[in-house]
């Protein structure tokens, strides 16, 4: 056998890995689609689309894939705006610090989740940093709301999806030929006109896919929304929570849950499709 | 030649040898699930330490369970293999067990300890297991707060503007807030709750959050809000450990129970033990000592409650005659409604 020949048998214990914990769960979780609940909440074994059908009978189910879609798209867009020149300086950078800086840009990804949003609640709440100051400085009287709202859901899931952009970026600016930028600039372009026309044209695909990434993380994001929309953001994810772990409710939670999971392959493949031809 | 003491002796001893023999003969390991924090920490020196030097050879291991729902979860996860034996959980989801056959039914004549309970002990579980503590809503207030909270009403308080959470249903807290204020507005829950939901609704804009996390309590002895909705036992415990900086009040208009029931797990692999445990828990030591040390309401109605740690509870004459009495089962039916009714009215009233 060929040493080519042999190379997907490298697959099978990550195969295996996926089968056991990936592809078995979301099977039970198909399963778990087709029950029922009744009245007083207990799950009735069945093969019926009666909860498929009345969770996308609800207006609300729409109203949640808008709210997910829309945090997603806004988070995606304030990560990118920061992540993208941030990425073009780590890649660009000839300073003995660049490691240093990198690693510092992705450090965040190596925090808990959890501690992350509290930090955010110590920033941004009430009496937190930005209100202390700004009211310090005299330029507000009462504390502006930037927790527990959108806002503050918005600004904690930009930051938690940075580096994730940021690495998705410095992978993908490996297309970036600098020699065509000194073209640009020999020929007499300004440098905003060399960005425009020459650099982010080439990179267009490392933003598609850096883009990609965010959002779909965004769209699965959990903690951020539950810990700092303060009950008022509801999205698809938290409501997959609370339908499974306090409504007791697990055939709505299964249907929403198989739900996002289309959306999330939807827009992969999308996100995919688009950096491929902006590549040729 | 016998003396009457050894005669005496020899008596009781014969008279306790089934009791002696029955404590011996239990042996392994059993699994309670329940609560975490200072629930967890609080029934193990009263009531599992207890039962475990009367029975030596049976060890309980306490596994927190998180939520009611996810430990309901969790047995019905675990059907096919029960590692858990015995559950106290909120009446509301025990009850989605008992309909899933996930508990077994007790007997009077297994458990005698059902007859000392009292009546709405009893009712809770039905032929299921029974309730073994009783809570009730309160507001918890910082004690910096002037003037204080006299009252449910008192919530409206321009003053209060951005200085409340709560937490809106599908949390039980929000559904019994939702029938203490349509009886505060004259209604009756089991009819309609369209004036609950006109009067939350302007309290709307009030609110910090609407899911406080970790919990109201620690909002308020953070800083961050100065009301909060809470539960009785835990806010007296959080009142003592703060020094008096958290203030909880039983409002005059109302209030409503939470009942925990104790639920033994269908196919236990250790029932013996499990049920042993389940008599000791409903037992009225073990009931005297929960409340005295967290401010349960027992559901032993022949525990001999200290008259100061009773005052503490809804189980005080003058506390209980504020209760609403309120059937879970009934709200359960409506919770998804309820649910709904809250997001559209009043949480989206509070503005993004």
């Amino acid at each position: 056998m060929s040493a080519t020949r042999r190379l997907p048998w490298l697959l099978l214990p990550a195969g295996l890995f996926v089968l056991g914990i990936y592809a078995w769960p979301t099977l039970l979780l198909l399963r778990n689609a087709f029950n029922e609940v009744g009245p007083t909440g207990a799950m009735v074994e069945a093969m019926s689309l009666k909860t498929a059908t009345e969770t996308f009978a609800d207006g609300f189910t729409f109203e949640l894939t808008w709210n997910s879609l829309w945090l997603s798209a806004t988070a995606t867009t304030i990560a990118l705006a920061l992540s993208y020149p941030l990425s073009l300086f780590l890649f660009r950078t000839t300073s003995r610090w660049r490691g240093i800086l990198a690693v510092i840009a992705i450090l965040p990804m190596l925090i808990s989740g959890v501690v992350r949003v509290f930090g955010w609640l110590a920033i941004l709440g009430d009496r937190g940093l930005v209100n202390g100051l700004l009211q310090s400085l005299g330029l507000i009287s009462a504390p502006l709301k930037l927790v527990f709202n959108w806002t503050g859901v918005t600004i904690g899931l930009a930051e938690s999806i940075m580096p994730y952009m940021i690495l998705a970026l410095l992978a993908g600016f490996g297309q970036l030929d600098r020699t065509l930028e000194e073209a640009s600039r020999s020929l007499g372009a300004s440098p905003a006109r060399t960005f425009l026309r020459v650099t982010l044209p080439l990179s267009l695909p490392a933003i598609v896919l850096a883009a990609g990434l965010g959002f779909v993380l965004s769209m699965s994001a959990y903690i951020t929304p539950k810990l700092l929309g303060g009950g008022r953001v509801f999205v698809l994810a938290t409501e997959i929570f609370e339908q499974a772990t306090t409504n007791t409710n697990w055939p709505v939670a299964a249907v929403l849950a198989l739900y996002t999971l289309a959306l999330l392959l939807v827009l992969l493949a999308l996100s995919n499709l688009l950096a491929r031809r902006l590549r040729r | 030649m016998p003396t009457r003491r050894l005669i005496l002796k020899t008596g009781l001893a014969t008279i306790a040898m089934p009791a002696v023999l029955r404590a011996q003969s239990l042996s392994g390991q059993i699994t309670l699930m329940s609560y975490s924090g200072i629930f967890q920490d609080n029934y193990t020196k009263t009531v599992i330490e207890p039962f475990m030097a009367a029975h030596p050879g049976v060890k309980v291991n306490y596994a927190p369970g998180g939520s009611s729902a996810q430990m309901v979860g969790t047995i019905r996860a675990q059907k096919a293999d029960p590692q858990v034996d015995v559950t106290i959980m909120d009446v509301t989801t025990s009850t989605i067990g008992n309909i899933e056959g996930l508990f077994d039914k007790l007997t009077p004549a297994e458990f005698p300890v059902l007859d000392e309970l009292l009546p709405e002990a009893r009712a809770a579980g039905g032929e299921y297991g029974p309730a073994v503590t009783f809570d009730n809503l309160v507001l918890v207030y910082d004690s910096a707060l002037t003037p204080p909270l006299t009252k449910l009403a008192d919530l409206w308080r321009p003053d209060l503007k951005g200085q409340i959470a709560l937490a809106a249903p599908p949390n039980i807290q929000g559904l019994a807030l939702t029938a203490m204020v349509e009886k505060m507005e004259g209604g009756d829950y089991r009819k309609s709750i369209d004036a609950a939901m006109k009067k939350l609704r302007a309290l709307a804009p009030s609110v910090n959050t609407f899911e406080p996390n970790p919990d109201g309590y620690s909002l308020i002895l953070n800083g961050v809000v100065k009301v909060a909705t809470g539960w009785n036992a835990r806010s007296q415990i959080y009142g003592d450990q703060s020094n008096g900086k958290l203030v909880s009040l039983l409002p005059p208009e109302g209030s409503v129970f939470q009942i925990n029931t104790i639920n033994l797990t269908a196919g236990s692999k250790n029932r013996a033990a499990a049920a042993a445990f389940i008599k000791h828990a409903l037992s009225q030591p073990a009931q005297k000592a929960f409340t005295e040390r967290m401010f349960y309401a027992p559901a032993n109605g022949k525990a001999q409650i200290d008259p100061k740690a009773a005052a503490r509870t809804a189980a005080s004459p003058e506390n209980r005659a504020r209760m609403i009495g309120v059937d879970w089962n009934d709200i359960l039916k409506v919770r998804d409604q309820w649910n709904n009714r809250w997001r559209r009215e009043v949480i989206a009233q509070a503005g993004r």
